[in-house]
Parts: structure tokens; C-alpha cells; sequence
């Protein structure tokens, strides 16, 4: 999973993501970036989040966990 | 669904766009959101000019002006125009049907079948099929296909949304016997239940125009749009096209017995440069294979923007010969629709300002 923290901090054009990360806390988590991480996960993860769910997102780790739960309902 | 048609083909196509350019370095200031952020959506949308409408612009402005330049440039008879289709969202009036104010406007004979069909970013196919269709008729031997849209003048300068990415233009499309009876391959999709994901919510008789649906609101991410705007679930759109599209172009190329390699251009929709790049890498389809400048360059137009890639980037291929053509339109509607055709030769292939 340290490859999905690296793309994370890609999008968000910082050095470094850690799951305790406060997604609000980025200056970069906003609209753009949302829709760079709806295309990354529906390309490289297939799974296909809409707007409003990255909106209620808090930390970096429930992002991650969302991707892992999303990934189990489609197994 | 799938179609098949034989013996049709396109002899010709004009594209009509405003002579009023705007860029979104201008208009960005509008936008609430840091400069930074909005040069950064610039260079991932691939937004840059636009053309729109200066004024109280209507569909059959746009569409008269196209046909009268082809009257006069010897292109196109007035008198062999057998039925006329305009497909548009932004008709000049409730009622009449636009097509037959074009028809009015331009004293075009009684003998004619004038038909108006709303819908949007699928309407070069939804048009190409009707046309196609029509022919099917002895006394219709010509058919004129007209998409016309003036959407910016439904979307709000504040709206990063929706604002950078429209444009306004009309094509006309001249549709024809032929005598090759080769099959031409098409299939569609529709789902009104997801509709919503592009929408103008006011002005129709569900809730008709009022000062109330005048008022700007948030979309609680600081665009602001009222109810008679129109409004793009932007991450609706974005999957929607992910996960129909690609198997749609599949299913296209297995009925037909055709590879992505046969195919010489991927003509579709262009919703904006980063939704195109996102589907051709679905897809598999080489990237250059499928022009994705039309955003960039004049605005997404909706149901125009495939013959404005047409006309913007294969004008002297399809005046010397012909191509192998995926065609596809997906949006308003939902819809989405494709189609495998030769494409060419064409007895004219232009794009004028409208002035």
C-alpha cells in the first residue's frame, strides 16, 4: 500500500502522504484533485467513487479502507 | 441495440462556429478558486479558447447562416433538400420546431419533412440514424442533417464546472444514397433513470422560468449556478463514460468483425482532453488515433463536436479519400451511441466564422 500513499501525495503535490493524514488538511484536496483520484482509482483499482463520497472522506486510511471495502463487494 | 444500414453515406459537411473567442485566462477570474488551482484544471482539461455566441445568438441564426454559405458557394441546392433533421437543445422557440424556422427563414419548398430531436452529446448519431432512416423513402434522396447548440447562453460564467468547457457551433451534415453496400455497424444505449447527471432543472414546464430560478446558488463547492443554468455532475459524467463507453466500442467491433487496428480514427464526442485520454487508455486505443483538440480549441459543443473534429482536423484526408471512422457520442440522457462507417470522399469539408 505504500504505492497507494505515494500516488496520494502525487495528486495532492506533497513530498509525503501518511494514513493519519487529514484529507481537509491539504491545501490541494479540492475539486481537481478529487476528480485525479476518481480517475486513478477507476483506472488502476476499478472501482468508481463518486464526488460526494471523496467529499465525506476524513483521513488518508479511510480512503484506503474505502478502496479495500469497494474492491471486496465487487469480488 | 444494434443497426446495421446499407447504401448511406455523408457527400459533404460544413461547421459553423461563432466568431466570438474567449479564453479562460480571461474568464478564470470569475471562478472561486486559487489562480493556481484553475491553471492547474486548465492544463488537466486541456481547456484554453472557446467560441460563444456574442449576443442573443439563436440555433437557426447559426444554421441559416451555414446553409446560406453553401447555397452560395454552389455546395448545396436549396431545391434538393428533401427533409431536414436539427437536433438541439436549445431550440430558438417551444413552438414551431426550429427546423421548420429554418425552413420558413430560408423559403425552402413545401415538399420537405422538417423534424426537431432534442438530445445532446450523442445527437451526430441519434441525427445520422434518423437520416439514414428517411432514406428509406424514394422521394427522399437528400438529407440535411443540422446540430445546432447555444448552450453558453444556459451556463453560468461562474460555473468552473461547466463555464471553460462550453461552446457553441452548428455543423450541417449532408446525408446521401450511396451505392457501396457495405454495412454500416451502430448500436445505442439509453438510461433516463441517471438523466440528472446533465441537466437544466428550470424553464421547462416542470418548473418554468422565475426570478427564483434566476438566483445563483452554491454547489457547496463554490460554483454558482441557478435552476435555469444548466448543471454537470462532473464525477456522474466521468464513470458513466468509463464504464459504458469501452465495452459499447467493443461490442461495435465484434459485430462487425473489425479490430481496433482497422479502425483508422476514433471520432468521438469530446467532452474535454482528460475524459478522452481516461477512455482511450480503457479502451486500448492509441491515443492518436482519436483527435481530442476540439475543447481546447472551440468548446465542447455537444452534439456538434464530432463533425467540428471532423472538420478541424481531417478536412484534406476526407476531400482526397476515405477512412475507416469509429464514431461515437455519449452524454445528455443518458445516451451513448457508436458507429463504424467509412467516412469519405467528400465534395466539401469546411469550418467558417460566423459572423
Amino acid at each position: 500500500m505504500e504505492e497507494f500513499y505515494r500516488k496520494l501525495a502525487d495528486i495532492l503535490e506533497v513530498p509525503e502522504v501518511k494514513p493519519a493524514d487529514v484529507m481537509g488538511g491539504f491545501a490541494e484536496w479540492d475539486s481537481l484533485s478529487i476528480l485525479s483520484v476518481i480517475a486513478w482509482l477507476s483506472s488502476d483499482y476499478e472501482i468508481h467513487l463518486h464526488a460526494s463520497e471523496l467529499w465525506e472522506i476524513s483521513t488518508a486510511q479511510n480512503l484506503q479502507d474505502l478502496v479495500v471495502e469497494r474492491r471486496g463487494q465487487r469480488r | 441495440m444494434n443497426f446495421t444500414f446499407r447504401n448511406r453515406k455523408i457527400s459533404g459537411l460544413l461547421a459553423i462556429v461563432p466568431a466570438n473567442e474567449r479564453s479562460f485566462l480571461e474568464e478564470m477570474a470569475n471562478f472561486d478558486f486559487p489562480p493556481a488551482r484553475s491553471l492547474k484544471l486548465k492544463q488537466v482539461m486541456g481547456y484554453d479558447k472557446h467560441r460563444l455566441v456574442d449576443g442573443p445568438v439563436c440555433a437557426s441564426d447559426l444554421a441559416c447562416f451555414g446553409l446560406e454559405h453553401l447555397f452560395q458557394g454552389g455546395q448545396l441546392d436549396r431545391g434538393d433538400i428533401d427533409a431536414m433533421i436539427v437536433v438541439t437543445q436549445s431550440p430558438d422557440y417551444f413552438i414551431p420546431p426550429t427546423s421548420t424556422v429554418i425552413q420558413g427563414r430560408l423559403g425552402l419548398k413545401h415538399d420537405m419533412f422538417c423534424l426537431d430531436i432534442t438530445q445532446g452529446c450523442a445527437g451526430f448519431l441519434i441525427g445520422l440514424f434518423q437520416a439514414f432512416l428517411l432514406l428509406d423513402q424514394p422521394s427522399i434522396g437528400k438529407v440535411v442533417l443540422i446540430n445546432v447548440d447555444v448552450m453558453s447562453r444556459k451556463v453560468s460564467p461562474k460555473d468552473r464546472n461547466s463555464y471553460p468547457l462550453i461552446g457553441d457551433a452548428a455543423a450541417i451534415t449532408i446525408v446521401e444514397r450511396s451505392d457501396d453496400a457495405s454495412p454500416i455497424y451502430a448500436n445505442l444505449k439509453m438510461d433516463g433513470a441517471r438523466g440528472e447527471a446533465l441537466m437544466i432543472p428550470a424553464g421547462g414546464f416542470r418548473q418554468p422560468s422565475s426570478p427564483e430560478t434566476a438566483v445563483l446558488e452554491s454547489d457547496g463547492d463554490n460554483n454558482f449556478r441557478a435552476l435555469d443554468h444548466l448543471r454537470m455532475d462532473g464525477s456522474a459524467v466521468f464513470n458513466f463514460v468509463q464504464i459504458e463507453v469501452p465495452p459499447m466500442i467493443e461490442d461495435l467491433l465484434r459485430t462487425a468483425g473489425q479490430s481496433m487496428d482497422d479502425v483508422d480514427y476514433f471520432l468521438f464526442h469530446q467532452p474535454n482532453r482528460f475524459m478522452l485520454q481516461k477512455l482511450a487508455e480503457r479502451m486500448n486505443a492509441p491515443f492518436e488515433k482519436m483527435p481530442s483538440n476540439i475543447v481546447e480549441h472551440y468548446g465542447n459543443s455537444s452534439g456538434v463536436t464530432v463533425p467540428m473534429v471532423i472538420a478541424h482536423n481531417l478536412r484534406e484526408r476526407l476531400l482526397g479519400g476515405s477512412i475507416n471512422a469509429c464514431l461515437a457520442g455519449f452524454g445528455v440522457g443518458l445516451t451513448w451511441a457508436s458507429m463504424l462507417m467509412p467516412l469519405g470522399k467528400f465534395t466539401f469539408c469546411d469550418l467558417v466564422d460566423f459572423q
